[in-house]
């Protein structure tokens, strides 16, 4: 009983980070109808020149966040158009090519990767990784780990700032007309082409940025990208695909099955338990959780 | 071009495969045959997933669970029951069909995407459930008595797939089978109007993709001598399936089969000749497949088919990526 | 008709001819199975280097002596994929297609497992410079044999040496990732304490990859005296992460392979001193030998000058199967290319080899669990210290002394 507090809190830090790998892709999923299945490796070409910006200039890689930003929202922007010239062909089945289209992507992302920057793991240095808050009471006792806090942080403050623009913008009221109607809303004067460019490429930067806080957290490596793609999928299934305002439960959810299982059960079966009770989810309820998705 | 009769195709598909007997006379080297037995394996794992993915529309990324099913199966039975192979292996493919019922039932009620999410699901739940059983080996897979003998499995593989193909084409091509199925890829309520019942035609169609793969994963684990849950469970397998047939062109029987010969050659010749730059395949698979969709949504019997569109040419499969429905 | 009977006859004989015969060649061709891609491309690569080093060498000398004469040496590289099928054909192709006199293995037991019944039906021996799984010896494959000793003969080293240190650890956690050469290690871990009467907490296999912050923390409570975890690359790295994170500080942390990798270091900087590992060479070992390379020092700086980064034990093993290859050559007079009733005999000279290397004694058991492993070498228990390997253990061979307990994370 004493293990519970700490279990939980635990299982939130890690539901944290699946906030960050999930919300974004979320987003795009409700709007412009595609599964990328490059989503992990934008998170693994972030880790990388998150890794390589920080040995380069020595500043706090939190710090160099925006420029992240920014690197990856660019080549969002540029990717987009052959996204959607996929996705309004007319042969074949639109979503299912995109599907295939960003599945190719991911092959060669990764296979570039491997060549320019090796296989070796690596670990982005940051001056808040060694701290940690330690309270106790009686027999209860629970370790917050500084940077895992700050995840939290960043998750909370990601979702909440993607809400606002989601419903206090023009470009957020854009993007929710599109995802209800897309025909009324160019109707209504909305610019499909320019709002989708605009929201892939908000997607890539932001995903990015999860990459440079996994590789703070845990590690960099050309590989991690497939793992990640996997949360991804997870989060956004179990939370309604489309849905913005399950991803946190969902990811909350994930991560807190995963400490259940380290602490309490046979941990060695904590990933079958996670495919299980999404493979459940899905026959009970396909529009997630909270029967919201799309 | 011409176009081709359904009659002309398979008496093309028959001397092919006449050829393909006769292989083995003419090439000894036992790594070319080792090859293309590799190729005939693909062809089968590439028509099973066809037939529930483009004939039926419905996107199965957890297939290779019916192959590590059938390899686990055949492997389990000639090692601790000390069944002989050629009854060990059928067996995998009647587990595999027995499994396709079992996941089918619940899991066939999904559409589009999440069919294809959930049948990774229960793959990647199989495949740690083969990670952390004891009696699959867990981790350090299971052995077969070696058994190296190219010819016979080159036969055996070619059998198997041959059977698949003609199979196929008879339930698919030529029965009334195949037309109900692209019936309820295309439209499940008028299907059901026509007095069609979609949720048996479906758990067929699942049973019939599962079988091919399950005996193919049979004979693979007595010819390679290991299997592991990564090699026989891995997400690899569908991944590659899925661009073979895209690839060749979906919903169709003979697309497959050029998709799967055709990537699995080059992949090969890539691997066995410039492995120097293996890394440069990665990147070339995943541009080829990327410019696929682009260019070429129909697979490479679109092309073959261009100018006969809405005549005698095969239907483009339109698999339904959203639930719009679901049925109780 | 008479005619075309010898016609025949001649044409028969002609092609058994080409089929019999072999080119003459005055070089030796081997074949080399290894994971240049996918997933455990890492320690494929590391094989690479030692095979490649080995190679480098022998040929700067002119070549392996047999008889009077010197004959050079040439890898054929096939590309297993990580993947033990496409192991076995890459195996299959090196050996029908280039005709290779001998073969060097791969990183991974899966891949030896596959390997090993078409070395054996070609009969092409084969020296696996990695596979440490107890599994693969115990298929007791004739024409295999291994450079390093499979993980159960030396996990138990490392938990010998700290057992032996003050104070002395009750108790500890052992972890392993779910891939069979992490589990074995956990295994054999786990075996070692119990027998040296320490209390194992919790002895847990995780799925690969797995983020394992919340074991931890659960376990920071009963403040166990050792960790000890078998894994590989990031599941390394990720575990000292994660101490430092949770702001816990066992007596010692103890892993097996990887600790020995340059990238883990690298990578934890200070976190990384003082953690164990087990290891079975290292470059401060003290060997003397009379072939290629004198002492592990000259090997070391030979590997530093061709790669840039330190040789680990893993490279070690695989530069010298090339060595023992050599010698196994050279006492059978052996001169290329070899027949497949020459490479049949080379078998007992393999088996009957006790060599001096750099790398320690080589002696291949014949029988048992550890057939045709390498059971000579010692196993080692090694630490980081000031970011360098360090010998602390068995007490015979130290280097070092052992830096027990670790310093806590918040006074570094």
């Amino acid at each position: 009983m004493e293990l519970l507090p700490q279990a939980l809190i635990d299982g939130i830090m890690l539901g944290a980070i699946y906030i960050n790998i999930a919300i974004a892709f979320s987003l795009v999923y409700g709007v412009l109808h595609i599964i990328d299945f490059a989503v992990g490796e934008w998170i693994m070409l972030g880790a990388f020149t998150g890794y390589h910006l920080t040995l380069l200039t020595h500043v706090e890689p939190f710090l160099l966040l925006p420029i992240i930003f920014v690197i990856f929202a660019g080549l969002g922007l540029l990717l987009q158009p052959l996204i959607q010239r996929v996705l309004s062909g007319h042969k074949g089945n639109p979503t299912l090519m995109a599907l295939v289209f960003t599945f190719g992507l991911a092959l060669m992302v990764r296979g570039l990767a491997q060549t320019f920057f090796g296989f070796y793991s690596h670990s982005i240095p940051s001056r808040f990784s060694a701290g940690s808050f330690f309270f106790q009471r009686g027999s209860f006792f629970v370790t917050i780990s500084s940077v895992r806090l700050l995840g939290l942080v960043y998750a909370v403050v990601l979702t909440l700032l993607l809400n606002l623009m989601l419903r206090k913008t023009d470009f957020g009221l854009a993007i929710r007309a599109l995802a209800m109607q897309k025909e009324a809303a160019g109707l209504m004067g909305v610019n499909a082409t320019r709002t989708n460019r605009w929201l892939f490429a908000i997607y890539v930067g932001v995903t990015a940025m999860t990459g440079v806080l996994i590789g703070v957290i845990l590690s960099v490596a050309s590989k991690m990208g497939p793992e990640n793609s996997i949360l991804a999928f997870f989060v956004v299934v179990l939370a309604g695909m489309g849905y913005l305002a399950g991803v946190p439960a969902a990811a909350f959810l994930l991560g807190i099955i995963q400490s259940i299982f380290l602490v309490y059960l046979d941990p060695g079966y904590t990933m079958m338990a996670v495919f299980g009770i999404l493979y459940l989810i899905l026959l009970v309820s396909p529009t997630g959780m909270f029967r919201r998705g799309m | 071009m011409t176009p081709i009769s359904k009659d002309r195709r398979l008496l093309i598909s028959l001397v092919v495969f006449a050829a393909a007997v006769l292989l083995p006379a003419v090439l000894h080297d036992t790594f070319w045959l080792r090859v293309t037995t590799e190729a005939i394996m693909w062809v089968g794992l590439a028509l099973g997933f066809d037939v529930i993915a483009g004939y039926t529309g419905y996107l199965n990324f957890g297939h290779q669970a019916f192959f590590g099913i059938g390899a686990y199966t055949t492997a389990m039975l000639m090692m601790k029951a000390h069944w002989p192979f050629l009854l060990a292996m059928p067996a995998g493919g009647v587990v595999g069909a027995a499994a396709a019922l079992v996941i089918g039932i619940p899991t066939l009620r999904l559409r589009g995407a999440y069919f294809a999410i959930a049948t990774w699901a229960v793959a990647r739940a199989v495949q740690q459930g083969a990670l952390m059983a004891s009696f699959t080996g867990g981790p350090d897979g299971m052995r077969t008595t070696a058994f190296l003998n190219p010819q016979y499995f080159y036969y055996v593989m070619l059998a198997v797939v041959a059977a698949t193909f003609f199979g196929l084409w008879f339930l698919l091509e030529r029965a009334p089978f195949g037309l109900k199925l692209k019936a309820v890829r295309e439209d499940q309520e008028s299907a059901k109007a026509l007095g069609l019942n979609p949720t048996v035609l479906k758990i067929k169609a699942f049973m019939l993709s599962a079988i091919p793969t399950a005996l193919c994963g049979g004979v693979f684990a007595y010819w390679v001598t290991f299997i592991d849950p990564n090699s026989t469970l891995g997400d690899l397998l569908s991944d590659q399936a899925l661009v073979m047939v895209i690839f060749g062109g979906m919903g169709t029987l003979v697309g497959p089969v050029i998709g799967a010969v055709l990537i699995f050659m080059f992949k090969t010749l890539f691997w066995a000749y410039l492995s120097a730059y293996e890394v440069l395949y990665l990147i070339i698979l995943g541009a080829v497949i990327a410019l696929s969709v682009v260019f070429l949504p129909d697979g490479v019997m679109g092309i073959a088919f261009r100018r006969r569109r809405g005549r005698a040419a095969p239907t483009v499969p339109q698999p339904a990526a959203t639930p719009t429905e679901k049925e109780a | 008709m008479q005619c075309s009977k010898g016609l025949a006859l001649l044409a028969a004989s002609a092609l058994a001819i080409v089929a019999g015969a072999q080119e003459a060649r005055d070089y030796y061709k081997i074949g080399v199975v290894c994971e240049l891609s996918g997933d455990t491309v890492t320690g494929g690569n590391v094989c690479k280097r030692g095979y490649d080093l080995w190679a480098q060498e022998v040929n700067a000398q002119g070549g392996i002596k047999v008889g009077s004469k010197k004959y050079k040496v040439q890898l054929f590289y096939g590309d297993s994929q990580s993947n033990p099928s496409t192991g076995a054909a890459a195996a299959e192709r090196l050996i029908t297609q280039e005709h290779v006199d001998f073969m060097f293995g791969p990183y991974t037991s899966g891949c030896a497992i596959a390997v090993g019944p078409v070395v054996e039906k070609y009969k092409v021996p084969i020296i696996n410079g990695s596979a440490e799984s107890p599994n693969v010896w115990l298929q007791h494959f004739k024409y295999s044999f291994g450079a390093i000793p499979p993980v159960n003969f030396t996990g138990a080293m490392a938990i010998q040496t700290l057992a032996k240190l003050e104070p002395k650890p009750k108790t500890a956690v052992v972890f392993g990732s779910n891939d069979t050469f992490s589990k074995a290690t956990a295994t054999a871990f786990n075996a070692e304490c119990e027998k040296q009467g320490i209390k194992v907490f919790k002895f847990n296999i995780v799925p690969e990859g797995q983020d394992l912050t919340p074991l931890l923390s659960a376990m920071k409570g009963l403040r166990p005296d050792i960790i000890a975890f078998g894994g590989h690359d990031e599941e390394l790295i990720n575990l000292v992460k994660d101490l430092r994170q949770i702001d816990y500080t066992p007596k010692a942390v103890l892993m097996h392979y990887g600790v020995t990798e340059p990238a883990f270091v690298d990578a934890l900087k200070g976190d990384a001193n003082q953690v164990f590992g087990g290891a079975v060479w290292d470059e401060a070992t003290k060997t003397s030998s009379k072939i290629l390379w004198k002492d592990s020092q000259a090997y070391a700086t030979a590997a530093k000058k061709a790669f840039g980064v330190p040789a680990d034990y893993t490279q070690a093993g695989c530069s010298v199967s090339g060595i023992i290859f050599q010698e196994a050559v050279a006492k059978l007079n052996a001169a290329p290319p070899l027949n497949e009733a020459t490479r049949e005999k080379l078998i007992p000279v393999l088996e009957g080899l006790d060599l001096q290397t750099f790398y320690g004694r080589i002696k291949f058991a014949t029988e048992g669990d550890f057939y045709h492993a390498n059971v000579g070498i010692s196993p080692l228990t090694v630490q980081i210290q000031n970011g360098v390997v360090k010998t602390v253990g068995p007490a015979a061979v130290a280097e070092a002394k052992a830096q027990y307990p670790m310093t806590p994370w918040s006074q570094r």
